[in-house]
């Protein structure tokens, strides 16, 4: 498959070159499978192969695009859509600036993030899964729902410059159980990213559920006071929140247009906490890596925070041609974030609860619905969700009702950041919005955030 | 091709399937241009077609889709086979509600196909609103247009045969600015239903010269503006932010699949339980909200749901009671058997998916508010005492059951003693839903009436993003939390 790939995009390549015309291809193919679970039952068990063409055109400073879901037989159509492409651009305008054309100087592919046996697990190997996971968790009032998201994903890019190509292919699944009660409302989630099917652990899955399921079953649950709280994030919460950082805190393109609470004078000085370093990390594999980006760079490990200290802007090549600044290695479908790990030895959210505490601690998993307040204060709000805790000083714990975080995201992980744990989880922050495009975010399992104002609280789920 | 596919359902059903359908889309086509700071950073055209296969077999659903049409058998048999999987898994059978076989089109009204239109017209149309908004105080402006076309062609086991010719248009044009502390604000004008059609004759310069004028002067005015205040006091929600008020704590919480538990792995639930169907007080007597594919001319209004279904106008709220749901085939047949009594007859509709690849799931039609007797805004801001006017959607975020919310507007204005006093930025304000919607105190009247378009409603997984429509008007509700 990958030959055929390669030499349809050659073929495409030449097409365009006896035309005069100037292109560059961009494909996405995907085989993606997700089977849904809800009430306890497999609500919708799909898959979809899909093959997309993106195809930009150049002539100086003019440019164009023609997208397409298409198949590897209609290679006549993707030839008229490079006729399509080049006809646009005439009535275009100028650009400002040099829009680049990517220089391949060698030919790269990268299949090492593939897994054939996880990219080709069956139906029934999904299902067994989740049955191993939920056992004996459910009962009449108390359901499950989740998800199993599992695919192949292959990009391939090629242009008039060269003849060099590049490909990436790789084997991602996604999975997340929900249990919830009916009458209740209350919700607990476990989570599981996988980039090779060994990744898979349903037991690890069942123990954390079965945890939070005795918990929420055993105890009341209770509104608590709005008010100022130490708070302990999970890894959904903290991969949640550095997504977002991705979109307002380094991107230097949202930086120039005026949506990043970091400014230029803010490079090489401190913006968090000590405690907070980040990395965009290639070399991991659970972020299902980009090890070349769409213009050719070698990705290699790129600090964004060190100590603290803001290390500099991220720049895709549109956003570097446009502002003249070098382009980093970003222009990519996604980054490999990696927040370092703290020294607080807690592994797991049994040994959290089990933390002697000096106080009363707020234990928020997972934050539902963050939007940006505003973006240049990096202020963010969102809800609890998926088995909050209260873990109480006198080491009881207490179920509270959902409560509303509304919050700058330089409170959060600048001074008011305690502590990080020194153990590591993978928060896959996916979403299956358009073409398929695995991501996840190494990072600690839980940071503690002193005094944080809850504005909002349920008087029930 | 459509024989061809009759032949596969019907090879399915006799295979062992209760139910199977295909859409397929011969063309779905759609151009995109974004125009900022006077360059034209995308100029996109794009084009799919595809088929996508539901299969019913033993209460459980199984869905396959491909690009290629060429293999049909074997999508159909993916289907079918994703289809007895499930069936291994199933708490409550998947039933349908009764429909009768349908043959028939639908073409969504438009006057000018904008993919007739030349490129060259459409940018030169962004270069003459880039060129209106580039006025002191602006630092971004960002002018665009997403004009889509497509033919969906629907058939059953069932007998059904439905041709569908949709053109969807949806243009935007912002300016932002920079205040003294370094805040980055916005205004924008996104034109919802402005006639009786929906093509490229929806771009009418002079309304959209006249709102690139009005935005750049209030953006002007918020980049001067003192802070909203925290304090509590009414709210007049103008329609610029009421429809997603609307979209969010009443369209996404009445979703019936949303009810009955099948999002929550995902964006979550409903606070909304079966037995509360003619009995919650959802909102005070001046609320009545409808789920209204009829209206005409919305991407609300698609003729027949992906169920085959015929458009329906259905009350959801009615003076306050909550009476219905958006619903399609399954939920409602779902919903009567565990309420153990009919709240539903048949489905409502609204069963819809956003491509061939994505299956058909409940999703919002135009959900409306009807327009009230308490006049123009002029009126309502007079009979009020202390109160705030907001604006322009910048930022949304609701609790898992929808049961709170807080939105964020990109402007403000005080009112004070029945008067408007002054612009105030960085506006806020917080809720509960059914305290909320229990605090309206005023409802605009027709001249407050817009229909405003969403063409970004995400939901499922995997993920769908819909088109749809909401008819709101002004309106205003007492003792809300403002300015956090």
């Amino acid at each position: 498959m990958k030959e055929k790939i390669l030499n349809i995009l050659g073929e495409l390549r030449q097409y365009a070159i006896n035309k005069g015309i100037s292109a560059a291809f961009f494909y996405h193919e995907e085989d993606s499978y997700l089977m849904r679970f809800a009430n306890s039952a497999i609500s919708l068990n799909t898959n979809e192969h899909l093959v997309r063409l993106e195809i930009t055109t150049y002539d100086g400073r003019k440019r164009a695009e023609y997208q397409m879901i298409t198949d590897l037989n209609q290679v006549e159509q993707m030839k008229a859509g490079i006729d399509t492409a080049a006809e646009m651009m005439k009535h275009t305008q100028p650009l400002s600036y040099d829009p680049t054309i990517p220089l391949y100087t060698e030919t790269y592919a990268d299949e090492s993030s593939y897994d054939q046996a996880l990219a080709q697990l069956s139906n029934e190997e999904k299902l067994a899964y989740f049955n191993q996971a939920a056992e004996g968790l459910e009962t009449g009032e108390i359901t499950l729902s989740g998800i199993f998201s599992s695919g192949t994903n292959i990009t391939a890019q090629i242009n008039t410059r060269s003849e060099h190509t590049q490909y990436f292919k790789s084997s991602d699944a996604q999975v997340n159980l929900v249990l919830s009660h009916g009458a209740q409302k209350w919700e607990i989630l476990a989570e599981q990213s996988a980039q090779q099917k060994a990744d898979l652990d349903p037991a690890a899955v069942h123990s954390e559920l079965a945890f939070l399921s005795h918990v929420y079953t055993t105890t009341v649950p209770q509104q608590i006071p709005v008010g100022t709280y130490d708070i302990v994030l999970g890894s959904a919460a903290i991969g949640d929140l550095l997504d977002l950082m991705n979109w307002i805190g380094f991107s230097g393109g949202m930086m120039k247009r005026g949506f990043s609470f970091t400014t230029q004078e803010q490079v090489g000085k401190p913006v968090f906490s000590e405690k907070f370093t980040l990395v965009d990390d290639p070399t991991r594999r659970e972020t299902f890596p980009y090890k070349r980006d769409v213009s050719g760079i070698e990705r290699k490990p790129f600090p964004l925070f060190t100590r603290g200290v803001f290390d500099g802007y991220t720049w895709v090549q549109d956003d570097a041609d446009e502002y003249g600044a070098q382009p980093t290695g970003h222009t990519v479908m996604h980054k490999s974030l990696v927040l370092h790990c703290g020294d607080q030895p807690v592994d797991s959210l049994e040994a959290l609860v089990s933390m002697p505490r000096e106080k009363d601690l707020l234990y928020i998993p997972y934050l539902h619905y963050m939007n940006i307040v505003n973006p240049s204060r990096g202020l963010i709000t969102g809800s609890s969700r998926f088995g909050a805790l209260l873990l109480k000083k006198d080491g009881s714990v207490a179920v509270p009702f959902n409560v509303r975080l509304t919050q700058s995201l330089l409170d959060i992980f600048g001074e008011k950041l305690q502590w990080l744990s020194s153990t590591e989880k993978i928060a896959n922050t996916s979403m299956s919005y358009g073409a398929r495009n695995p991501k996840a975010i190494v990072l600690p399992a839980f940071i503690r955030v002193n005094g944080l104002e809850i504005s909002h609280s349920n008087s029930a789920f | 091709m459509i024989n061809e596919l009759k032949q596969q359902i019907e090879r399915l059903r006799n295979a062992g399937a209760t139910y199977v359908d295909a859409r397929w889309y011969p063309l779905e086509e759609s151009s995109d241009l974004t125009m900022w700071n006077g360059n034209l950073k995308n100029a996109t055209a794009s084009r799919e077609s595809g088929v996508g296969v539901r299969v019913l077999y033993k209460g459980a659903w199984g869905f396959s889709a491909s690009s290629d049409i060429s293999q049909l058998a074997g999508l159909f048999d993916k289907a079918f086979d994703n289809a007895r999987v499930a069936a291994e898994r199933v708490t409550f059978p998947v039933r349908l509600a009764e429909k009768d076989a349908i043959q028939a089109s639908f073409t969504s009204p438009n006057e000018i196909d904008p993919f007739t239109v030349e490129l060259s017209e459409k940018v030169d149309f962004l270069k003459e609103m880039d060129s209106l908004m580039n006025q002191s105080g602006v630092v971004q402006r960002a002018s665009g247009m997403t004009f889509m076309k497509k033919q969906i062609i629907f058939v059953d086991s069932e007998g059904s045969e439905i041709e569908k010719k949709i053109i969807e248009v949806f243009p935007a044009i912002q300016v932002m600015g920079v205040d003294a502390q370094g805040v980055t604000h916005t205004r924008k004008y996104q034109p919802g239903r402005i006639g009786a059609t929906r093509g490229w004759e929806t771009m009418d310069r002079k309304l959209f010269t006249d709102n690139a004028a009005r935005i750049v002067k209030e953006l002007n005015e918020v980049l001067v503006a003192e802070d909203c205040p925290r304090d509590t006091r009414s709210v007049i929600l103008l329609p610029g932010i009421m429809f997603l008020q609307t979209h969010e704590t009443i369209g996404h919480a009445l979703e019936l699949d949303r009810i009955l538990g099948y999002e929550l792995a995902y964006a979550g639930g409903s606070f909304v339980r079966l037995e509360d169907f003619g009995k919650l007080q959802y909102g005070s007597s001046k609320l009545t909200a409808r789920a209204d594919a009829t209206l005409p001319n919305t991407p609300g209004s698609f003729g027949y749901d992906d169920d085959g279904i015929p458009a329906q106008n259905n009350l959801l709220i009615d003076k306050g009671l909550l009476v219905g749901a958006i619903t399609g085939r399954q939920m409602v047949e779902e919903a009567n058997a565990k309420a153990r009594k009919p709240i539903f007859n048949g489905s409502g509709g609204a069963n819809r998916a956003t491509s061939f690849y994505r299956v058909p799931i409940e999703r919002m039609t135009n959900i409306n508010i009807d327009f009230g007797t308490d006049g123009t805004l002029d009126d309502i801001v007079k009979n009020t005492e202390k109160g705030v006017i907001l604006d322009g959607e910048k930022s949304w975020s609701i609790g898992s059951n929808r049961e709170q919310f807080h939105f964020a507007t990109d402007i403000g204005w005080v009112v004070e003693d029945g008067e408007v006093k002054h612009v105030v930025k960085n506006a806020t304000y917080r809720g509960e839903t059914v305290k909320f919607y229990n605090s309206l105190t005023a409802v605009g009247d027709e001249s407050t009436w817009e229909v405003q378009y969403v063409d970004n409603c995400g939901k499922g997984q995997p993920n769908q993003v819909m088109q749809l429509g909401h008819g709101v008007p002004v309106c205003r509700f007492d003792n809300v939390t403002i300015g956090e």
